[in-house]
């Protein structure tokens, strides 16, 4: 198993002018490159003005993507690059790494209404998207629950999860696979149904 | 769409799927828009197990950034450097390198072939069945000039030799009888190089025996 082969695959296809791959890298690392960001800039709007830049910048630098290195590790240092630069542009500081202030639930909740004050419904999203993914996984059988929580929250591949749980590799996916599936179901009502109130209230 | 491609999904998702596979899948989920959305929500449930506060869940980062992209042209296969294009302009570094490598060896086979113990008594037994013999007549330079004949060079036999190894004066009459089949240039090199090589007997320094040259017109 190559490591990043499925982000590759996606590259290669935004290479040969496929854009709708490109939705799916962007899918798949927003969250994270938004959260890179905000350690170096307080504001999450900002963060996610200059996570967009980056994904911006790195798609008219794709071509000379090689693939010597990983895609989210180009992306990461097109994003760092990208809040530094916006940084020194606005004359502004970079916040000091606190362990304290981002172990805070009460601070990133502050961070994050600065945004979501603007959007109501956003922020009421927002809340609803968190309870109901955390819902879902306590919800959720310990086997099932061990394996995708080893996965995202400790970052380890099949192979480990699977020396740790002691079962195959085969196992391992397919539970990762029923655990996204039972929290889907209900996330999915959640976007559909927030989505509906936008349009409501719009 | 059916539980193993949905289960491919997730594979895809934790860079666990085979490469081959994984083309397919990139090819669905660029143009299968409800794909393209559980493979969000897929980010979603592992920004919330994260715990990465501060980011909007629903942020519509992605909408934004495809907008803007509509703009953009799309990447054409001539905007990606292509690796065998560049491979493909030193064709001749192998070539070359074949060319070096094979001249390299023929040089060394010679070197061996003249160092073997036979080669010196086989060529001194040639240089003894050679037309050039103490009783060759000798033509005199002015002789040979007034007929009109090429150079001509005459170095007398050393009385004494080493046993396997050919005497210069003999390899120097080899070479003047065959001078006929060699540029001049080339003859008088190899004759000076054999009387700069052979020890001078009585420690003299100057070459023994008469060198008699003649340049020609």
């Amino acid at each position: 198993m190559s490591a990043d082969a499925s982000d590759l695959s996606l590259v290669r296809r935004v290479q040969r002018g496929d854009k709708g791959a490109f939705d799916a890298l962007v899918l798949k690392y927003q969250h994270k490159l938004v959260k890179l960001v905000m350690r170096y800039v307080r504001n999450p709007a900002e963060a996610e003005d200059i996570a967009q830049e980056a994904f911006i910048k790195a798609y008219r630098a794709l071509p000379q993507f090689r693939g010597d290195s990983a895609f989210y590790t180009w992306l990461y240092r097109i994003a760092i690059n990208t809040a530094k630069n916006a940084v020194v542009s606005r004359d502004r500081s970079p916040i000091e790494y606190d362990l304290d202030r981002h172990n805070s639930d009460e601070s990133y909740e502050m961070q994050g209404r600065m945004k979501d004050s603007e959007t109501p419904e956003g922020l009421v999203l927002t809340d609803e998207i968190r309870s109901t993914v955390n819902a879902a996984i306590d919800a959720l059988p310990e086997d099932l629950r061990t394996a995708i929580v080893l996965r995202e929250l400790e970052g380890l591949s099949y192979e480990e999860i699977a020396a740790a749980m002691d079962c195959p590799v085969g196992t391992v996916r397919s539970r990762i696979f029923r655990a996204r599936e039972a929290i889907d179901r209900r996330l999915r009502e959640v976007f559909e149904g927030g989505l509906g109130r936008a349009e409501e209230l719009g | 769409m059916n539980e193993e491609l949905d289960s491919q999904l997730s594979a895809m998702f934790d860079d666990e799927l085979a490469p081959g596979e994984c083309e397919l899948m990139a090819r669905r989920l660029s143009r299968d828009e409800q794909l393209k959305a559980r493979w969000g929500r897929y980010a979603v449930v592992g920004a919330v197990i994260r715990a990465e506060r501060g980011v909007r869940l629903n942020a519509p980062l992605a909408g934004r950034v495809s907008a803007v992209l509509l703009a953009e042209p799309a990447l054409t296969a001539q905007s990606v450097p292509s690796i065998p294009q560049r491979a493909g302009l030193r064709w001749w570094q192998p070539v070359a390198a074949t060319a070096l490598a094979a001249g390299v060896a023929a040089v060394c086979v010679m070197w061996l072939h003249a160092q073997a113990p036979g080669y010196g008594a086989s060529l001194t037994a040639q240089l003894s069945a050679a037309p050039i013999r103490s009783d060759t007549p000798v033509i005199p330079a002015s002789v040979a000039l007034s007929a009109g004949q090429p150079d001509s060079y005459t170095v007398p036999r050393t009385p004494k030799t080493l046993p396997g190894v050919v005497p210069s004066t003999e390899l120097a009459n080899y070479v003047v009888a065959h001078s006929m089949f060699s540029p001049p240039v080339a003859r008088r090199n190899l004759l000076s190089a054999f009387m700069t090589s052979e020890p001078a007997p009585g420690g003299a320094e100057e070459p023994q025996g008469n060198v008699k040259k003649t340049t020609g017109p």
